[in-house]
């Protein structure tokens, strides 16, 4: 067993580093070979371990590989745990991984550094793999801060763009703001439970669940609480949940595969990946799990509406990124972390998908992603025209569509929840699936439908896609279909994460809705008759309306309301504040320091850190070295005369 | 004094390097070939058998012989055989670059080995006088090496500082050897630490400036601050294969008999000898990491890194638990590793007639040569003390051992430093890696140095995962 | 005063002037000569401490052999004094100030408080025909045998870092390999070209 994990494990990573030192020997060919592979071993033995578990149902894997060292009773490991939920991840990262790598075959085709992008992908669906089959806190966070970095990587990847460069400086900001809370929280586990362990501290969590701590003066705090808002804080910096979702946006400016892969279908999951992992924690503190669930569904609403205003096609989908990921959030907070799971895996296959009918697209229309001059493409790309249609469909949850099952579940799931602000999020995640439908089929409409691109040499252009890129697109719109049908049964409501999942017998909100549970078909007549389905058709219908039947309303009502349209369009000045608030605020707070520093310490210079007073600093004591051996020797005599001084007659 | 034939075994490893570093002095008058591979195989192949010799006679409890001023112990074996094994890719780097310099000859490889052997008589001696000895047979090889580049000023002038400044040092040296040799009337280190002890004056004033003196004679030789101005002008004035050699392997010889003097023979009188240590240690890593900042020399820059790095050792030994002392031979090891490696690049980097040692020569390493940018990128996170490399564990080791005698303060100011520090190794990678390269000229490395520095980078990172690996050799 | 303290007195206050004058005058020739004076004089401290096996090795090899070539080199090179000396007097006070701070530190320390007449006993007086020579010879062929051989490694590296640093083989030297002329032969120098005889 370990050996069939470490070889999953090392597989990609193995390709990426072929593929990045040896990329003037192996060359293009040689570099997208060696990762597919490498990959594709990976995909196979997860579906092999998938199987393992899921048919043959294998007990848990928890082993440590290597012990790196032992420090005062803490133990720093790497080590697998291999249950049903890294199984599935598993299972569901080099799945998609595998078709991303297929598909850049296609899309990077002409681009520089091909070589380079293979060995980063690869790189990603190691430290993806390394952080979803981690048994200790440790790894997570390696795995974490990998994955964060190659996605860093990548947004920049075109480095000559300067808003790539802006883009990912900024990532690589706020993911510092969510590892900042994460680290926190890892070191409070450690500190509290001397362990690193996950079943080592969960199994400690029972103990610990009233204790309260001290931070600030004499107000205690709840230590689960604070643990897990601290955790929460490093899953909203990677799964993008407000306030820290700017930086998924901007990311968009890396190529079109990454945005599939990284960011909506794998590494942007993490968060959720990493809460549910922690449900045991997480159930201790109903605090921070209303938390999770308000930030959830404002972020599920409030960036769905800019979704609509959107005209770049890659940042109408990353919008719905975001949206999705808030609807999963929420799950977890109405401690239905099943629902939010199975909403993830949807999502992950179905996101993916439209993202790379986007970038097929894209390609089409030689690099302009600007929605409003597309049109008609359906005569044009067949394949990507039906296969986007169903991930459009499955996105706003159509019946029998895997999306409707996952966020059908989600709904009902918070509605039943009872704890501070369930009501609130009810109600968003409600409304959201309007907005939803409505961002969706606007974007399809004005792509797919209505008259064609708008540049007569765009239009001469346009063709289907190469068959790399095409056959990603059904390979990855099957499941899309499907895959609700077939799985919701045991994963929301069978055993599939029994013994995984920990959720306290009073918060199971699924075990209420599996009483009403008689099979999928079951489910769909009873979701058909509910708000949300009505809401979504609605959604549906006025994107008809407005976007292919009468565009002129569409305008109208732009002009009417002109003042939500800058709200939304300006992205609620999030940006903005941001930029104020950290930008220019430390420079602001550095210039208070500067000043009141210079008051109380005469000669501040060493105390001031700023690496200006470093650099003036440095120079001055370069200027010592001035390269007279009189003033070596005399530095020299100098620091004896000091020492004997000291010393000697102290 | 009894004279027993078998002990000369002891100082096999010793014996083998003199009679290897003859050999090549002869057979580079017997064999002329222009390449001069019979040296150079013959370099090291005694540096390889100096190894075997140091592990066959090492192990078990240690052993002084030869009238008291030759020690075998386990702090012993770990050093020597550390240095030796690093001398070997020294050597191989070392002949890469002075090929394309069009300066390959015999010489650098005798005065490299007897340097080497100078090092191995200072790690085991047992006295001032071998100390002294070894120390000058190190310091005269090193001097003709800086100057070795003949038709280069700046190694003259280099060489001339060195040589002047060294000799100061020296003098200092002695003068304390000799303050303390007139102090307790002992030369050798276990019995000036018995007569130390056996002091009951309750004034040890003439020790501690006898130790004074010999501190700052190991403080010159490790660099440390303020007696570290030869280090900067010597590195940048040497050409590189040269300051490869002077940069790296000393060091572990500094820790030696920093290790052998301090924490042997003055033993009791740590509480003196470790607040010297303590401002020489913030000193260096201070102005170290701070001048380090605004070099664009990178031979300079790392001379300056140097500095800090020697702070940092300084901090192991200060403790004056074995864990410490342990944590300083770690990291005066790793050190090595990681300077030879970071010479070795810039060596792999030169051509004919270009010599790199600007920074900005190494912009956009990764486009013309990803191994090599690799591994620059891995002894840099090391010196930086990122995780996972070696580095990292180098430098937890050290604070680990400030922190237990509770000099929280002490650990506190180093981590400021070093992160003061990670700046311009990050800085490095940043030009390799982010920055369009100036020179398109493709990379031309010797296979055996490519592999060599493949080797040396992996290195890192595998002490990194395993540090285990080095830092459970390191006895004492 | 015992004659032998006279003694003393003489050649230290000798020694003292000429290290002095060494650092003070203005013509090197002058300062190496007086180094050589200092060295007489030390030699006869050394004597006065019963070592005369040193005290003729420092005038033998010091005076007879260093300071000659010492002389020998100054002699030769055209050193510009003036240019030489032209920070001293700038430099001077400071160097003035850290040398009477040193010779403060050094004098509280190696003073009679720590090294007084009362802290060491009075070395024994051997007899006329002791040999200062053999016991030093003992010494250094047994007990101090490995410090006497890595001198003598160190010395031969000096030989080795002296040729190294010195020894030049120009390519465009016209030296005379002796082996090359003995393996001459007469078809590589002489070339018989075959003329059609004028007619």
């Amino acid at each position: 067993m370990q050996a069939i994990l470490l070889t999953l494990v090392l597989a990609p990573l193995f390709g990426a580093v072929v593929a990045g030192l040896w990329r003037n020997q192996v060359g293009r060919s040689g570099a997208h070979w060696v990762t597919i592979i490498g990959v594709g071993i990976s995909f196979a033995l997860s579906l092999y371990v998938l199987k393992l578990y899921v048919v043959d149902a294998q007990p848990v894997y928890n082993e440590a590989v290597y012990t790196w060292m032992v420090s005062d009773g803490l133990r720093f490991e790497i080590g697998f745990l291999i249950d049903n939920l890294t199984a599935m991840m598993m299972a569901v990262v080099t799945f998609v991984s595998l078709m991303v790598h297929i598909y850049t075959v296609g899309y990077m085709h002409d681009e520089d550094g091909y070589e380079r992008f293979f060995s980063y992908i690869a790189l990603f669906t190691f430290s993806m793999l390394m952080l979803v089959s981690a048994n200790n806190f440790l790894q997570l966070f390696f795995g974490w801060e990998a994955v964060g970095l190659v996605s860093y990587l990548l947004i920049g990847f075109y480095f000559k763009k300067e808003s790539a460069i802006f883009a990912n400086m900024k990532a690589f900001l706020v993911n510092r703001v969510g590892d900042f809370g994460f680290i926190l929280g890892i070191a409070a586990i450690a500190m509290y439970f001397n362990s690193l362990d996950y079943v080592e501290v969960f199994s400690k969590a029972g103990s610990l669940a009233d204790t309260q701590i001290q931070i600030w003066g004499d107000t205690s705090w709840s230590l689960m609480t604070v643990i897990c808002v601290l955790l929460f804080i490093g899953a909203m910096g990677k799964s993008a949940q407000m306030p820290l979702h700017i930086w998924l946006p901007d990311s968009m400016e890396g190529p079109t595969p990454i945005s599939a892969l990284i960011h909506a279908a794998t590494m942007v999951t993490a968060g959720i990946f990493m809460v549910s992992r922690m449900s045991p924690l997480f159930e201790l503190s109903e605090t921070a799990l209303s938390f999770v669930l308000i930030v959830g569904a404002t972020t599920a609403f409030f960036t769905g509406l800019i979704g609509i205003v959107q005209n770049d096609i890659k940042r109408v989908v990353a919008y719905s990124t975001l949206s999705q990921l808030g609807y999963m959030i929420a799950a977890l907070g109405a401690s239905a972390y099943a629902a939010g799971l199975f909403h993830l895996m949807t999502h992950a296959f179905f996101k993916a998908l439209l993202f790379l009918a986007a970038g097929s697209v894209i390609i089409g229309m030689h690099h302009d992603q600007d929605i409003r001059n597309m049109g008609g493409i359906r005569k044009y790309m067949k394949i990507t025209w039906i296969t986007s249609l169903l991930g459009t469909l499955a996105l706003i949850g159509f019946p029998f569509f895997s999306g409707f099952f996952s966020k059908d579940a989600i709904i009902e799931a918070v509605g039943h929840a009872d704890r501070f602000g369930s009501h609130y999020a009810h109600w968003l995640l409600v409304a959201g699936v309007f907005v939803t439908a409505l961002y969706s089929f606007r974007m399809y409409f004005l792509v797919f439908h209505g008259k064609g691109p708008r540049d007569e040499h765009a239009k001469a252009h346009l063709h289907e896609s190469p068959w790399v890129i095409t056959v990603p697109l059904v390979l990855l719109a099957i499941p899309s279909v499907f895959i609700g049908w077939y799985t919701i049964g045991p994963m929301l409501f069978g055993d599939f994460f029994k013994g995984v999942l920990y959720v306290a017998p009073q918060n199971d909100v699924l075990a209420q809705l599996g009483e009403h549970f008689h099979g999928p078909l079951a489910f769909v007549m009873h979701g058909v008759q509910g708000l949300p389905f009505i809401l979504a058709m609605s959604g549906l219908l006025v994107a008809f309306v407005l976007f292919l039947l009468k565009p002129k309303w569409a305008f109208d009502l732009r002009v009417r309301f002109d003042w939500l349209y800058t709200i939304l369009d300006k992205k609620y000045w999030m940006d903005e504040i941001f930029q104020t608030v950290f930008a220019k605020g430390s420079v602001l707070l550095g210039k208070v320091l500067w000043k009141g520093g210079d008051q109380f310490l005469i000669d501040g210079v060493a105390v001031n850190g700023s690496a200006h007073s470093v650099g003036v600093l440095a120079s001055a004591m370069r200027r010592l070295q001035n390269g007279l051996i009189n003033t070596y020797a005399m530095a020299m005599i100098l620091g004896l005369l000091g020492l004997v001084g000291w010393f000697v007659f102290k | 004094m009894e004279f027993d034939n078998s002990q000369l075994m002891t100082m096999l490893p010793e014996i083998v390097m003199l009679t290897g570093a003859l050999l090549v002095l002869l057979v580079d008058l017997m064999v002329r070939d222009s390449d001069r591979m019979w040296p150079y195989a013959l370099t090291l192949g005694t540096l390889l058998a100096a190894f075997a010799a140091a592990v066959s006679v090492g192990g078990g409890s240690s052993e002084i012989i030869l009238g008291g001023n030759y020690v075998r112990d386990a702090m012993g074996d770990s050093l020597k055989g550390a240095l030796l094994l690093i001398a070997i890719p020294l050597f191989i780097y070392a002949r890469e670059g002075l090929r394309k310099m069009d300066e390959w000859r015999t010489e650098y490889l005798t005065l490299g080995l007897f340097s080497i052997l100078g090092m191995m008589i200072m790690i085991s001696a047992n006295g001032f006088i071998a100390l002294y000895l070894g120390l000058e047979l190190l310091t005269l090889s090193l001097y003709a090496l800086v100057a070795y580049c003949r038709d280069s000023s700046k190694g003259a002038e280099a060489a001339m500082k060195y040589f002047v400044l060294g000799a100061l040092a020296s003098g200092l040296l002695l003068y304390g050897i000799s303050m303390i040799y007139g102090a307790t009337g002992k030369i050798d280190f276990p019995g000036i630490m018995q007569q130390i002890a056996a002091d009951n004056t309750g004034d040890n004033t003439i020790f501690v400036f006898g130790m004074v003196f010999v501190v700052i004679g190991i403080a010159f030789k490790f660099g440390a601050v303020p007696f570290h101005m030869w280090m900067p002008d010597v590195y940048q004035g040497s050409s590189t294969p040269v300051t490869l050699l002077i940069g790296s392997l000393p060091k572990i010889a500094a820790v030696a008999i920093a290790l052998r003097v301090l924490a042997g023979a003055m033993e009791s009188l740590h509480q003196d000898w470790y607040m010297m240590l303590v401002i020489l240690a913030i000193l260096s890593m201070a102005l170290g990491n701070i001048v380090a900042i605004a070099q664009q020399n990178i031979k300079r820059m790392l001379a300056y890194s140097t500095i800090s790095h020697v702070g940092f050792i300084f901090l192991g030994i200060l403790s004056g638990t074995d864990e410490g002392y342990r944590a300083a031979m770690f990291y005066a090891v790793v050190y090595a590793l990681m300077a030879v490696g970071a010479f070795g690049i810039l060596i792999a980097l030169d051509r004919k007639g270009v010599v790199v040692d600007q920074l900005h020569q190494l912009k956009g390493l990764n486009d013309r040569h990803p191994w090599l940018a690799l591994t620059m990128l891995l002894i840099m996170f090391s010196m930086a003390g990122v995780p996972p490399t070696v580095g990292f564990w180098a430098k937890l080791f050290v604070l680990e051992a400030v922190v237990s005698i509770d000099m929280w303060w002490l650990a506190v100011i180093a981590v400021f430093f070093s992160i003061i520090g990670a700046f311009y190794y990050i800085r490095v990678v940043k030009f390799m890696y982010f920055d369009k390269p100036i020179d398109d000229e493709p990379v031309v490395v010797g296979g055996a140095a490519q592999t060599m520095l493949a080797v040396n980078g992996l290195a890192v990172l595998l002490f990194g995962l395993f540090p285990v690996l080095v830092f459970g050799l390191m006895k004492l | 005063m015992s004659f032998e303290k006279f003694i003393f007195y003489i050649f230290s206050l000798v020694l003292i002037f000429a290290a002095t004058m060494v650092i003070t005058r203005r013509n090197p020739v002058h300062a190496v000569l007086f180094l050589v004076l200092a060295f007489f004089n030390a030699a006869g401290l050394w004597m006065l401490l019963e070592a005369e096996f040193l005290a003729l090795v420092l005038v033998l090899v010091y005076v007879g052999a260093v300071m000659v070539l010492f002389l020998f080199v100054v002699m030769m090179l055209d050193v510009d004094v003036a240019e030489m000396r032209a920070g001293f007097m700038k430099n001077l006070p400071v160097g003035l100030l850290i040398g009477a701070a040193m010779i403060i530190e050094l004098l509280m320390v190696v003073g009679p408080k720590y090294f007084g007449l009362d802290k060491f006993a009075a070395p024994v007086k051997h007899a006329a025909d002791f040999s200062n020579t053999e016991a030093l010879g003992m010494l250094l062929y047994t007990d101090y045998l490995y410090p006497f051989e890595i001198a003598a490694v160190i010395l031969l590296v000096a030989i080795i870092a002296a040729i190294s640093l010195t020894l030049r083989r120009r390519p465009d030297r016209k030296y005379i390999d002796i082996s090359k002329q003995l393996a001459a032969k007469k078809a590589d120098r002489l070339r018989v070209v075959k003329m059609e005889s004028e007619k």
